[in-house]
């Protein structure tokens, strides 16, 4: 049985259709990358996924399957607990989405102690291992920071430590590494993809660099006005496909060593 | 490569120093020297917070050095002011990072780009229509645009009308801050079609701040690599991906991600972040990252030197031996 299953999904904001007959299924420690234009429907489409869709949107068609068991029907309290354990979600700013008042060890050990009840204080041990799990040194320092007292990459790595504290089966990434310099992105690729070979985490990558996009994905969707335009296999779609849409998009990467225009 | 008649601007030991909390200075450039030569593109690349915008915004006079001098026309603009700056800032103009928050909402397209003009006296206010059309159409946008604000168009519109309104006085510079980074990736091919034909047109010298690498050596002439405020390696825009010789600059084509990559390869990402540019370490700045560090490198701050025309690192690993 596949991990997660999107089948025909229709999503609406206020009536409107965005998101039309989407379709995806993902096996267990399988990475698929969505990439597309701005406004293309990708983040619609894992935000369904988890249940947060903005501003009154709803799913008005289809199903949305997770081990089998549809995940459109989940009551409230159903959601919480899957939500941050088995599935968790990372955000292009992880430090943004946190409370800006609250110390990051307060966020954190809020977070692990609403999925297990341990003592304050293991669950700061927890979140401190945690940190230093994803390579963050002086994991002590940094559960007493406000969010903005650290760098964007090491909120970045903040924001996947909290994701992974439980080791999900399914992790959801929204555009992970836009806001990241290519240093701090190459770390934090390096550190996903050591996720899914560690633990096997399943990923879902949402971005608009195609670098990173065929880079990580073992398949990849190419979205376009809130339709499916183009998917398969990474080899398929960079060489085999003969989607006009699909080969405009990797013609227009920039690549070392590649076209100049000078 | 490039012929010393076409310089235009250079920068000579800029240096700029911002005062920091408990009295200590952040130096956010440290004496940096570049050329810009006509018709030609400086790209300045690295990572956040190295300084290259704050150099940039030297030539539009939205900053002053602290130190060095910059010299257009024989003449040391960074002491400008009045009305010979006024008249000054009509040969330089600027491009920025992100079009929707670089407009005045209230304005309209024809507004926006015919206000450099008629501040300049360049037309009368008769001629709005037909100017704003006619610029319009430069970018390749359809002329019916001057009518619309800049939020009834997408991100690609907006930064051709961004760059309109910069060619609007023709300069001769253009200085453009991550022009094409808020844009997806198909508009921002199209941009930098559009930038690069314009400038070989009317033969316009482009600063273009990146730090995407592969993007800027699809264009640039000349590339500049910055981290911590200095300047560490200046080479052809060609020479990027077969002839870069900073380990920082490696260790930047390293961290690059790109469709035609050979996907089975092991990224190798630097180590750590760039320290903080209050506490740059003595000697080389890049020491405490770079796999090479020498104990040469923690005493003494490396200088560029020439490898080959055109071609100047500042790291004790090169040109040593030319001193002997």
């Amino acid at each position: 049985m596949a991990l997660l299953e999107i089948k025909n999904v229709d999503i609406s904001y206020g009536g409107k259709v965005t998101v039309k007959n989407c379709s995806l299924t993902l096996n267990e420690g399988e990475i698929c990358s969505i990439v597309g234009e701005s406004g293309s429907g990708k983040t619609t489409v894992i935000r369904a996924v988890l249940g947060l869709l903005a501003g009154g949107g709803r799913v008005t068609a289809g199903d949305i399957l997770y081990e089998g068991r549809s995940l459109l029907s989940l009551t409230p309290r159903e959601w919480r607990s899957l939500r941050g354990h088995d599935i968790s979600m990372i955000f292009q700013d992880s430090g943004a989405m946190m409370n800006q008042t609250r110390k990051i060890g307060n966020s954190f050990v809020e977070y692990i102690r609403t999925h297990e009840s341990i003592s304050k204080k293991a669950a700061w041990a927890k979140g401190v291992h945690m940190l230093e799990r994803m390579r963050l040194p002086d994991g002590d320092r940094i559960m007493r920071s406000y969010p903005f007292q650290l760098s964007g990459g090491m909120r970045q790595r903040v924001g996947i430590a909290m994701g992974m504290t439980y080791q999900p089966k399914l992790l959801l990434a929204d555009e992970p590494t836009s806001a990241l310099d290519v240093t701090t992105q190459a770390q934090i690729v390096r550190q996903m993809m050591e996720l899914r070979d560690e633990y096997g985490t399943a990923i879902i990558l949402v971005t608009h660099d195609l670098g990173v996009a065929t880079y990580m994905g073992d398949k990849i969707i190419v979205m376009k006005n809130g339709m499916i335009e183009d998917q398969g296999q990474r080899d398929y779609m960079l060489r085999e496909t003969e989607n006009e849409y699909t080969r405009r998009l990797l013609e227009a990467v920039p690549s070392i060593g590649g076209k100049r225009y000078v | 490569m490039f012929d010393e008649k076409d310089l235009i601007l250079e920068a000579k030991h800029v240096t700029r120093r911002f005062p920091a909390a408990g009295g200590r200075e952040l130096t956010a450039c440290s004496d940096v020297n570049l050329k810009f030569y006509k018709g030609k593109t400086l790209g300045l690349v690295g990572e956040s917070g190295c300084g290259k915008s704050t150099f940039m915004r030297f030539l539009v006079w939205l900053d002053r050095p602290t130190e060095g001098e910059i010299i257009y026309h024989g003449r040391d603009i960074t002491k400008l002011k009045g009305r010979a700056l006024w008249e000054e800032r009509q040969h330089i103009q600027m491009v920025f990072q992100d079009p929707s928050t670089s407009f005045n909402p209230k304005m309209r397209v024809r507004d926006i780009i015919c206000e450099p003009l008629l501040n300049y006296r360049r037309i009368r206010l008769s001629e709005k229509d037909a100017t704003a059309r006619r610029l319009l159409e430069m970018v390749e946008l359809p002329g019916d645009f001057a009518d619309r604000f800049p939020h009834n168009m997408s991100g690609g519109q907006r930064q051709r009308v961004a760059i309109a309104r910069a060619l609007a006085l023709e300069p001769e510079i253009i200085v453009m801050d991550e022009a094409t980074s808020a844009l997806d990736v198909s508009v921002q091919a199209t941009i930098i079609d559009l930038i690069t034909k314009l400038q070989r047109e009317k033969d316009i010298t482009i600063g273009f701040i990146c730090h995407n690498l592969g993007l800027i050596q699809s264009f640039a002439h000349q590339v500049a690599v910055m981290y911590l405020g200095n300047i560490v390696e200046v080479m052809p825009g060609e020479d990027i991906a077969n002839n870069s010789k900073h380990p920082y600059s490696r260790a930047l084509l390293d961290a690059v991600f790109d469709v035609k990559m050979d996907f089975s390869k092991k990224i190798e990402p630097i180590k750590g972040e760039a320290p903080s540019p209050l506490d740059v370490p003595a000697g080389c700045p890049f020491r405490d990252r770079c796999e090479h560090c020498m104990e040469l490198c923690r005493q003494e701050k490396p200088v560029l030197r020439e490898l080959e025309p055109g071609h100047q690192v500042a790291c004790h690993l090169f040109g040593k031996e030319d001193n002997a």
